[in-house]
């Protein structure tokens, strides 16, 4: 039951952040990721690691609310193709992460899918820095989480590293290309 | 730690000293060295991790601080490709680690090879390039710098997480992508209009040499791929630093010493390319005969390319020249007598 919640939430938040261009949007889609991953983390990493993970997206989260193009702007016009992207990569993801992959932790494995699929398309298709940031931290939580498929008992030094990428990446400093 | 990937990251302080010694202006000198030392740390640390995804999360630092530094693209442009490379290969490893059909297992192959082409920034994925930009903060810093270390890590890594088959067919991804690189940048730096594009196409048919050589499985492709990977570190890399000033000011000549690094790039005798190429076409025959065909006639591709490289070289003077033939020396030494280089890898 939690590990489907968690599954889901993380669907929604990376989908929040495929539909959002203002900082609240994108704020809310890191929050409701990051909680999403934790949650779905929980039972393979442990607590200490999944609320590592929670920490880390609610720093990102935070300082998305203070930085980036103003205002909330989920769904701004033009926005059609982008929610068939959420709807149909979630359906994809799960499809693969439940019934062409088995065994347990089903809901970690489209947890981990649907997030790698749905940031890295928008860090693809996206030129705005903030945008492309915020899709890096919450990619860097998912990549994170399948540590959790690989190891019987997972070392917390992935957890923490993508943690720190995840908190720290909305402080990095960028600069303006220079012109030709 | 695998020894060839220790190897690759010294061979990459060593080719941070010789661009010292060809990098033009001073201050571009200090902010080379800053970059290259921050970008080494950062390979040695994909090296030194104990596990794949570790690995993934450090190249991923890195991509972010490549992307913030100063240059002529934008943060978005210079991150998307090593990001797609650490989604693919996130994806790829989790493929790898679950049990499913068949398919699962092809899948997580193909997802492996493409995320290592991705994040090196080989076709089907290249970068967008700006000839003005500063070789630090271009493609070429994945390409010759970070590139190959993390190949290295990359290719180990997912030979042990793939079962058999898929090993067989994230090998036969390789060699596909391998040689798509290899036709296509050796054309391409032939034929491209800029010199400085000529001089990333080169860089780009030489991984499609390496990726051939990691793709064969046998010792010999295995040696072949770090040869390779050698003269595009210590062979390719600081002649392109080295010609950049004779690029921008347009300069051709044809005296012997760019005939020299002519050879030197085209893999001639007694050059390291040329005892990669024996190697490759050596494990080539041993796995499928046909393939070793197809290898030698892609080969002599590279020969229009490396003339057109070579006059673009300039006639180096001063720190330049010592640097230039320091790097053909070491060129001809590993190229005469590889073993102790392979020995050092335990191949």
């Amino acid at each position: 039951m939690v590990e489907g919640a968690g599954a889901f939430l993380a669907w929604a938040g990376a989908a929040l952040i495929v539909l959002s261009d203002g900082h609240r949007g994108l704020a809310l889609g890191t929050f409701v990721a990051a909680a999403g991953i934790a949650l779905v983390s929980f039972s393979t990493a442990g607590a200490l690691a999944s609320t590592v993970l929670g920490l880390g997206g609610l720093i990102s989260g935070a300082r998305r609310l203070t930085t980036g193009p103003p205002g909330w702007a989920i769904m701004p016009p033009g926005s059609t193709p982008r929610l068939v992207l959420c709807v149909a990569g979630g359906l994809v993801a799960l499809w693969v992460g439940v019934a062409v992959m088995s065994g347990d932790d089903g809901g970690l494995r489209f947890a981990v899918i649907a997030v790698i699929g749905l940031a890295g398309a928008r860090a693809l298709a996206s030129e705005d820095t903030p945008t492309v940031l915020t899709a890096v931290s919450v990619l860097a939580l998912a990549v994170a989480a399948a540590v959790g498929l690989g190891a019987e008992s997972p070392n917390i030094v992935p957890y923490v590293f993508a943690a720190a990428i995840a908190a720290t990446s909305s402080w990095i400093p960028t600069r303006k290309p220079r012109a030709a | 730690m695998r020894p060839e990937a220790v190897e690759l990251v010294a061979f990459a302080a060593v080719a941070l000293v010789l661009a010292l010694l060809v990098a033009q202006p001073a201050a571009s000198r200090r902010s080379l060295l800053f970059r290259g030392v921050v970008g080494l740390a950062g390979t040695a640390a994909v090296v030194a991790v104990p596990t794949f995804d570790l690995a993934l999360l450090v190249l991923l630092t890195i991509a972010l601080l490549h992307a913030a530094l100063e240059g002529k693209r934008t943060f978005a442009v210079r991150l998307r490709l090593p990001l797609l490379g650490v989604g693919l290969l996130t994806l790829g490893a989790l493929f790898a680690r679950v049990s499913g059909s068949e398919v699962v297992d092809r899948f997580a192959a193909v997802g492996l090879a493409a995320g290592l082409a991705a994040l090196v920034g080989l076709l089907p994925y290249i970068h967008t390039f700006d000839s003005d930009e500063p070789a630090s903060s271009s493609p070429v810093a994945w390409l010759a710098y970070i590139g190959p270390a993390a190949a290295a890590v990359i290719v180990a890594d997912a030979q042990g997480l793939l079962t058999a088959d898929a090993g067989a067919a994230f090998g036969a991804s390789l060699v596909g992508v391998g040689i798509l690189n290899m036709v296509w940048g050796s054309v391409a730096a032939w034929l491209t209009e800029t010199t400085t594009a000529a001089w990333r196409y080169s860089f780009i048919a030489d991984w499609g040499l390496a990726l051939c050589g990691f793709g064969i499985t046998l010792a010999d492709g295995k040696r072949a791929a770090l040869v390779v990977l050698f003269s595009i570190v210590l062979g390719r890399l600081p002649l392109y630093l080295a010609s950049r000033e004779a690029v921008r000011g347009k300069v051709v000549t044809e005296r012997p010493i760019n005939l020299l690094v002519a050879a030197a790039l085209a893999g001639s005798a007694p050059f390291a390319g040329f005892s990669a190429r024996v190697l490759l076409l050596r494990g080539a025959t041993q796995l499928y005969w046909p393939l070793a065909l197809v290898l030698a006639a892609g080969m002599l591709l590279w020969l229009p390319a490396s003339l057109r490289l070579g006059r673009s070289m300039g006639v180096p003077r001063g720190r330049h020249a010592l640097g230039v033939a320091a790097v053909l020396a070491l060129n001809v030494a590993v190229g005469l007598y590889p073993l102790p280089l392979l020995a050092a890898a335990m191949l």
